[in-house]
């Protein structure tokens, strides 16, 4: 009893300076987005007047936020459980002791250098349909690629941006597994190879149960990732190609360069707060639904 | 691997089945609707007018604001300043562009110890953004805002209006071109001063016009003369199509329906385009404007235009499909700033099919071949302080900015046009003119705009927001969607976005 | 770690095979995802017309750095980078402070409410950034912190992902050490520094080199809160450089991307090995 209470002045000091910065940097802005969310105002914020909380649900159920909605849900389809499975793979291809599997291991790792602005700019020189790279060489094979382009294709845009994010992602999810198999005990692959157990076999009920603390952070952190993409998409196809949209995530949506919201406050912060809401949803499902299968060490 | 799977599997469909069940039961119309004291969704109808209900009540249209009621400018409050008085600037000119304002601005600084200029470069729209969530104090003296911005820029009652100055120092405008002046003056005030002026022009490749057999010195005027030229193109097989079409916001799919509309002498908004009074509904969806779109879609149908997108990528996806090797376009229609940047690519010989000589420039062609155009670029908004001094130090810069010596320097060195006729004959433009013809059709085409209330274009509050509602129509109708229908759904949400910003600006 | 049985193979045995085999996928993968990298470097080692010259423009011939120094010099690159630099710099040396503190607070401290007021730590990390950005332009504005290193800094200094790194790992360090400690009269800041924070070496590392890259890759943020040349960093100069309004310069882009991620790659290169050892010290266990 006396340690808890005397612990508290240390603690303060030392949690003061992160609670401080959260609370105005975090907190503060979620408090404010809450209560701009049921105003609308003019371009420069002022002269609000109150909307009323159905304003929330008003812009939830608006054709131009489902629209992105479904947009951002396929981008978590597409990039999360891909990712996932190329990250897993690739840890494990490369977790030998071979000679030179450094350099690999470097090279896989190499794309967490890279920055949202430097990845989907690298895929957009490619991709460009009268100066890119892929364009060129693979238009004789795929024609699409040229006419239109791989970005202005409604069917083929979304997936586009999809495989920009995850090649981006790979060096991050490569590095977050690669640690968690070194960190599994090599005293369990022995003993299951003591009994008997194939190399299949080991890697199904001795590496995945103790990679998925692992993988649940990976799983997480793709999630929120695919949930907040702005970037790729503002460099990629702005949005576009219209006039489906196909790419407009609901980030895109708020701020976007074109975004039909820009300059209203109350819209963007509505929809901002129920985005947080909806990470919300997806991070408490992945928690549940995954962690009953993760395994703490022994 | 099987329990992993199932279980995120199971968390997939939980997702997808929520938001399939949650889309399913959407009844919900923009988002611009959202929340009470919604104006309710007006109605898609036909015929000339989109005209939906709207429930709060709009402010009583005058057709002149009274001078009183204006912010004062007293020109002469600079002599008693005492040392010198430092202003900022921002502005959006970046690039070559933005050197050619640093060289201007400095030899203005250097010419005289009264004002000192601070230029702040950020594009147009950070820029806007900054100038709308900023507080007054924390506004500069000068703003450089893009021609959508007026009615925004107005509501905000941040400025000193130009004309006060103009007035106040006896300022003679005599030489500028109307049509610069008109498009930022409405109810009587003139608002701000154009600095920086385009226009949409026809580029057009005369290698391949000869090719076709079509005279390479005579390019399309008309609409129709398009689809005829470009018909001769495609059957002689000089080129693969006549002309490269897109639909971005601020070009084909929203800016050049605008244009086509003053062409035509048509008003574009209600109370003469916003000029008036308050604005309170499109008038696009009439049959000028599905003549324009079914002439769009039709080109395109028949393969005598190609459908590059939405220009978003690098803004001029249109040009470079005139330089494609393999599919060229043989013409497009694109900002006359662009002129310059374009012959000198093609100087470099990046492109070795298609060399500077063989770009021709013609006016933009309209409906039965109309001849002007109306203004694009941005203009210089005076920002009140409530300080005379620092007013009157504005003032004498933007005086210089516009004087004829600069816009003549201006324009060479941009490529934008002059906004005064008394610049054209110095030099270096004069000269620049004399060499290359190709310079000057985008300012006689803004000199041959009818004198109407219609040339100056539609001023309305979200302005940007219904360009690129228009961009999404135009893109819709050149993948095949029906015109009219098209339209009139456009000009219903139009009517929407602008009802609800009405509402927030009252 | 003990030997792994493949390792004794030779080639001409079904193990030797299997080598080869694993060799050449690996061999496969990896060209797949340089290749992207390859792509865009070699297109800044050339000059805007070779670097649309497909597929020569793919043979590492012709190769010129007037591209990049182009770039370097239309774009302000140099001053980019320095700004870049210094802000990351700061931002990481003041995560890792702050989150050593926290992290410290939550592992060694026991006060009421602990671990609640732990799990509305973690809770923060879920908030969009699309929320808080809108409202923390606001805010920096009112303190005048925009268009200033401030404003790039401050708001990054805490991290909730550091702090639940670095607690994951001082939560390693047997209690048995900071009760014999106490015993001593060590006091907690004298205990930090000279015990759990050497212990802690490779994670405090990873963390730093994790910030330093999430700093430095930063788009949005920084977006919102400089606006003039003079503090822009990297990522938006970058963005910049892809539509230059004028066509002559399309390749520029390419000059740039080059710039800004050479450092990073440099940093990655050298320090992979540490990043993975510094994650596995206990770290992502959960």
């Amino acid at each position: 009893m006396t340690r808890r209470w005397r612990d508290l002045p240390p603690a303060v000091a030392m949690l003061g300076a992160s609670v401080l910065l959260l609370g105005v940097w975090t907190v503060y802005p979620l408090v404010r987005a809450i209560q701009n969310g049921h105003l609308r105002c003019d371009a420069t914020g002022r002269r609000c007047r109150d909307a009323g909380w159905g304003q929330f649900s008003d812009v939830f159920m608006s054709n131009d936020f489902q629209h992105a909605l479904g947009v951002t849900v396929k981008l978590v389809l597409l990039t999360v459980p891909a990712g996932l499975v190329l990250g897993v793979g690739l840890a494990v291809l490369a977790d030998k002791h071979l000679r030179g599997i450094g350099v690999f291991r470097t090279i896989f790792s190499s794309t967490v250098a890279t920055s949202v602005a430097v990845a989907s700019l690298v895929w957009f020189v490619l991709l460009q349909p009268e100066i890119g790279v892929f364009s060129d060489l693979l238009s004789g094979w795929i024609p699409a690629l040229k006419n239109p382009g791989l970005l202005r294709d409604p069917d083929t845009a979304l997936p586009a941006v999809a495989l920009s994010s995850i090649w981006a992602s790979l060096g991050f999810t490569f590095i977050v597994i690669t640690a968690g198999l070194q960190s599994v005990p090599k005293d369990l692959y022995e003993s299951a190879y003591v009994d008997g157990a194939g190399g299949v076999r080991r890697f199904t009920n001795v590496t995945l149960p103790m990679l998925a603390p692992s993988m649940l952070f990976v799983t997480v952190v793709l999630t929120t990732r695919a949930l907040q993409t702005y970037g790729e998409v503002a460099l990629l196809t702005a949005g576009g190609p219209e006039p489906d949209k196909s790419t407009t995530t609901i980030p895109f949506l708020i701020y976007g360069r074109n975004s039909i919201i820009h300059n209203d406050l109350g819209l963007k912060s509505a929809a901002a707060v129920l985005l947080f809401l909806i990470s919300l949803v997806f991070a408490v499902v992945q928690f549940r639904g995954l962690d009953k299968r993760v395994h703490y060490g022994r | 691997m099987q329990r992993i799977t199932r279980t995120s599997h199971r968390g997939a469909a939980v997702a997808i089945a929520a938001a399939g069940l949650l889309a399913a039961c959407s009844g919900g119309g923009s988002i611009t609707s959202s929340g009470a004291d919604a104006t309710t969704t007006s109605a898609a109808t036909e015929g000339s007018t989109g005209a939906g209900e709207v429930t709060t009540t709009v402010a009583e249209s005058t057709t002149t604001v009274p001078v009183d009621t204006l912010p004062a400018c007293d020109t002469a409050a600079l002599e008693s300043a005492g040392g010198p008085v430092e202003i900022t600037f921002w502005h959006g000119m970046s690039g070559p562009l933005g050197e050619e304002l640093t060289r201007l601005t400095d030899l203005y600084n250097a010419s005289q110890d009264k004002v000192v200029v601070s230029l702040v470069e950020a594009s147009y729209e950070e820029t806007n953004d900054k100038f709308l969530q900023s507080d007054q104090d924390s506004r500069p003296d000068l703003v450089q805002m893009p021609e959508y911005m007026v009615q925004a820029a107005v509501d905000t009652d941040a400025s000193i209006p130009v004309g006060q100055c103009i007035t106040d120092a006896g300022f003679d405008t005599s030489a500028f071109l109307p049509s610069a002046m008109s498009a930022y003056a409405t109810q009587g005030v003139q608002w701000a001063m154009p600095f920086n002026v385009s226009n949409p022009v026809l580029f057009y490749n005369k290698r391949i016009f000869e090719a076709a057999g079509l005279d390479p010195e005579v390019p399309p005027a008309s609409l129709e003369d398009v689809r005829t030229m470009s018909q001769a193109i495609v059957d002689s097989g000089a080129g693969t199509y006549g002309i490269a079409v897109e639909s971005g916001f601020d070009s084909g799919g929203g800016w050049y329906v605008e244009q086509w509309f003053a062409k035509a002498q048509q008003f574009y908004v209600d109370a003469d385009n916003g000029r008036a009074g308050r604005a309170t509904s499109v008038l696009y969806n009439d049959a000028l404007g599905v003549e324009v779109m079914t002439w769009l879609q039709q080109m395109v149908t028949d393969g005598l235009a190609v459908n590059v997108g939405d220009n978003s990528a690098s803004g001029y996806d249109n040009l470079l499909k005139m330089a494609d090797a393999a599919q060229p376009a043989a013409m497009t229609i694109a900002t006359s700033a662009s002129l310059g940047p374009v012959l000198t690519v093609l100087g470099e010989g990046t492109y070795p099919h298609i060399s500077a000589s063989d770009v021709g420039v013609g006016p933009m062609p309209g409906p039965d071949g109309a001849p002007g155009a109306l203004i694009g670029g941005a203009a210089l908004w005076m920002m009140n302080h409530d300080d005379p001094v620092r007013a009157a130090a504005t003032w004498d810069y933007v005086a210089y900015l516009v004087g004829a010596q600069q816009q003549a320097e201006w324009a060479v060195a941009t490529g934008y046009v002059p906004v005064r006729t008394d610049a054209r004959d110095l030099e270096p433009l004069a000269g620049t003119l004399a060499a290359d013809p190709r310079f000057a059709v985008a300012y006689e085409q803004l000199l041959s705009a009818p004198d109407a209330p219609t040339s100056a274009g539609p001023v309305v509050g979200p302005l940007r927001e219904i360009r690129t509602v228009l961009a999404s129509t135009v893109a819709a109708v050149l993948a095949g969607a029906d015109p009219a229908t098209a339209l009139d759904e456009a000009a219903a949400q139009s009517n929407d976005l602008i009802a609800d910003y009405n509402a927030r600006n009252s | 770690m003990a030997a792994d049985v493949t390792t004794q193979a030779s080639f001409g045995t079904t193990r030797g095979w299997r080598k080869a085999g694993r060799y050449a996928l690996l061999t496969v993968i990896a060209a797949i995802v340089l290749f992207p990298i390859y792509a865009v470097l070699l297109q800044s080692l050339k000059s805007g017309k070779d670097s649309l010259d497909h597929p020569r423009s793919l043979l590492p011939v012709d190769l010129t750095l007037d591209t990049i120094r182009s770039a370097w010099t239309s774009g302000d690159l140099g001053r980019l980078m320095l700004n870049s630099l210094f802000v990351s710099g700061a931002v990481t040396l003041g995560v890792i402070v702050t989150s050593v503190l926290a992290a410290y607070a939550f592992a060694f401290l026991r006060f009421p409410g602990r671990d609640g007021v732990f799990v509305l730590f973690l809770a923060t990390m879920l908030v969009p950034a699309e929320v808080t950005v809108v409202i923390n332009q606001r805010t920096a504005d009112s303190f005048g912190w925009i268009n200033s290193y401030l404003g790039l800094i401050v708001p990054s200094l805490a991290s909730t992902f550091g702090v639940f790194l670095v607690r994951q790992v001082f939560l390693q360090i047997p209690g048995e050490l900071r009760e014999a400690a106490a015993l001593d009269g060590v006091g907690h800041m004298r205990f930090l520094w000279e015990v759990a924070t050497p212990l802690s070496r490779p994670t405090l590392g990873a963390l730093g080199l994790f910030t330093f890259l999430g700093s430095w890759n930063a788009y949005l943020w920084p977006s919102q809160v400089v606006t003039d040349e003079a503090h822009r960093t990297i990522q938006i100069g970058l963005e910049r450089l892809k539509t230059p309004g004028d066509i002559s310069k399309v390749n520029l882009v390419t000059g740039g991307l080059v710039v800004a991620a050479l450092p990073i790659f440099v940093m990655l290169v050298a320090f992979q090995r540490q990043l993975v050892r510094g994650l596995t010290a206990g770290a992502v266990k959960g």
